[in-house]
């Protein structure tokens, strides 16, 4: 793991102040080390994990989660595991979906019928469908984008597939 | 030839032939949600009971791969049998623990989740299956693991220590008999023997790796003494382990087997066989061994 620097407790405040800020939440990251890569890329393992000692190790492939990247205007992009943490107490920023269009989003498709909390366009949103929090979208005009990772994506059924209680 | 060895290890041989997988098995990532709230919301979609040797396992009838609770990382798809492992193992909850052949992680994960203030380390030496196993513990929102990538038939070598080590073995998953009849067709006597090479390596690490009074949990999902009870009376043999009973409740389990064409194997009644056809699971053995 290509490890830039291992966040102290301003910078972790600093950071939470940057969450705070775009999306009104309370995280207390302070129970975690949080560090970055040289891509900024955000990462998150548990305070008991000793990051210098498998930073250091030949072939650590990865420590803790991945929680977000950090973009050069100073917004965050989280992963679903990050907006889960921030969508708790996130008050702005915010995309509410109904549940029929949770299937586009978790596909990766563009959402075209949600409702906005205190939301910024062309900036990132939490995507919640009632108490869930799906992930990050991009707010875009008149559509939101999914920002849901290629791995993470569910599946369309292909056509010629036959239903499940269908006899093959 | 795999039916008649079979027949000679158990006297119910065709039960194990005629054995079906009627539910699904999940378990509940205690990370993300609560047990109760869960069921709760599968409850509306799928049919669901508990499974009795796990507090936080389900078993599922329906397509759980595609519900909005799969993709947040609520629950994980995993075998009921495949469970067992980490109970066995009983990690405590503030130590270090080493899973050697950890993709895809479920186990991984699993132990994780129950592991307060410990870390889990994570190795699989295979680079794809080790991106199935980082993508899981993403998914499992687990940030007390920690994935490497060493072949750990040699992670001796590397002077890794731990009192707590699982070894859950590539094997030719026979066990899995249950889910796949073709795997009937893919039987080979000469893999059995292979993997039963890999298999010693793996455990001569493992036993290195160790620390004096720690516990290492060996398993796998095969039927062939060659892969189990053989491995174990290798590891005896060499090294200062001895087999800890174990014990599950709520789960039809069978002893190890204790000789094998004309072999003998000392205390392997200790171990455990979970047999597909005794719990409609797939198949497992669990060796539970402690250094002295």
């Amino acid at each position: 793991m290509q490890i830039a620097k291992i966040l102290g407790k301003r910078d972790v405040r600093q950071l939470e102040q940057l969450l705070h800020r775009h999306y009104g939440c309370q995280v207390d990251l302070s129970r975690y080390r949080v560090f970055i890569t040289r891509e900024n890329r955000l990462w998150i393992a548990s305070r008991e994990v000793d990051i210098p000692f498998f930073r250091d190790m030949k072939r650590c492939y990865r420590i803790g989660i991945y929680f977000g990247k950090l973009k050069r205007n100073n917004k965050i992009k989280l992963t679903i595991e990050g907006a889960l943490m921030v969508g708790k107490t996130a008050t702005r920023n915010m995309a509410v979906i109904d549940e029929e269009e949770v299937m586009e989003y978790m596909q990766g498709n563009d959402v075209h019928r949600y409702r906005l909390v205190d939301a910024e366009l062309h900036n990132f949103v939490l995507v919640k469908c009632k108490n869930d929090t799906l992930g990050c979208g991009l707010l875009r005009e008149g559509y939101i984008e999914s920002l849901v990772s290629k791995a993470r994506r569910l599946v369309k059924p292909a056509a010629s597939e036959p239903e499940e209680h269908e006899e093959k | 030839m795999f039916i008649e060895r079979i027949r000679a290890m158990i006297p119910d041989a065709e039960a194990l032939f005629s054995a079906e997988q009627e539910w699904q098995s999940i378990r509940v990532n205690l990370l993300k949600i609560g047990r109760d709230e869960l069921v709760e919301r599968l409850h509306e979609q799928f049919e669901v009971k508990p499974i009795p040797w796990c507090e936080y396992g389900l078993f599922v009838r329906g397509n759980i791969a595609k519900t909005l609770e799969y993709f947040l990382g609520y629950y994980h798809i995993q075998g009921a049998s495949s469970m067992l492992p980490p109970l066995a193992l009983e990690p405590e909850t503030q130590e270090m623990v080493l899973d050697m052949c950890a993709a895809p992680g479920s186990k991984t994960t699993q132990m994780a989740m129950v592991m307060e203030r410990g870390i889990v380390v994570a190795n699989d030496v295979n680079i794809k299956r080790l991106r199935a196993l980082s993508h899981n513990i993403q998914k499992s929102g687990a940030t007390n693991c920690i994935i490497t990538n060493y072949d750990a038939r040699f992670m001796y070598k590397q002077g890794f220590k731990s009192r707590a080590i699982l070894l859950d073995a590539p094997c030719t998953a026979s066990g899995r008999i249950i889910k796949d009849k073709h795997r009937l067709d893919q039987w080979n006597y000469h893999r059995i023997q292979h993997m039963s090479n890999v298999q010693k390596m793996l455990i001569r690490s493992a036993c290195e790796c160790l620390e004096k009074d720690g516990v290492l949990v060996y398993s796998t999902c095969s039927l062939e003494p060659e892969e189990n009870e053989e491995v174990i009376a290798y590891a005896l043999e060499r090294f200062d382990v001895e087999i800890e009973p174990l014990s599950f409740t709520g789960i039809r389990t069978r002893p190890g087997l204790t000789s094998w064409q004309g072999r003998r194997y000392e205390g392997l009644e200790r171990a455990v066989r979970v047999w597909p056809q005794d719990n409609g699971t797939e198949g497992f053995f669990i060796c539970k061994l402690r250094k002295y």
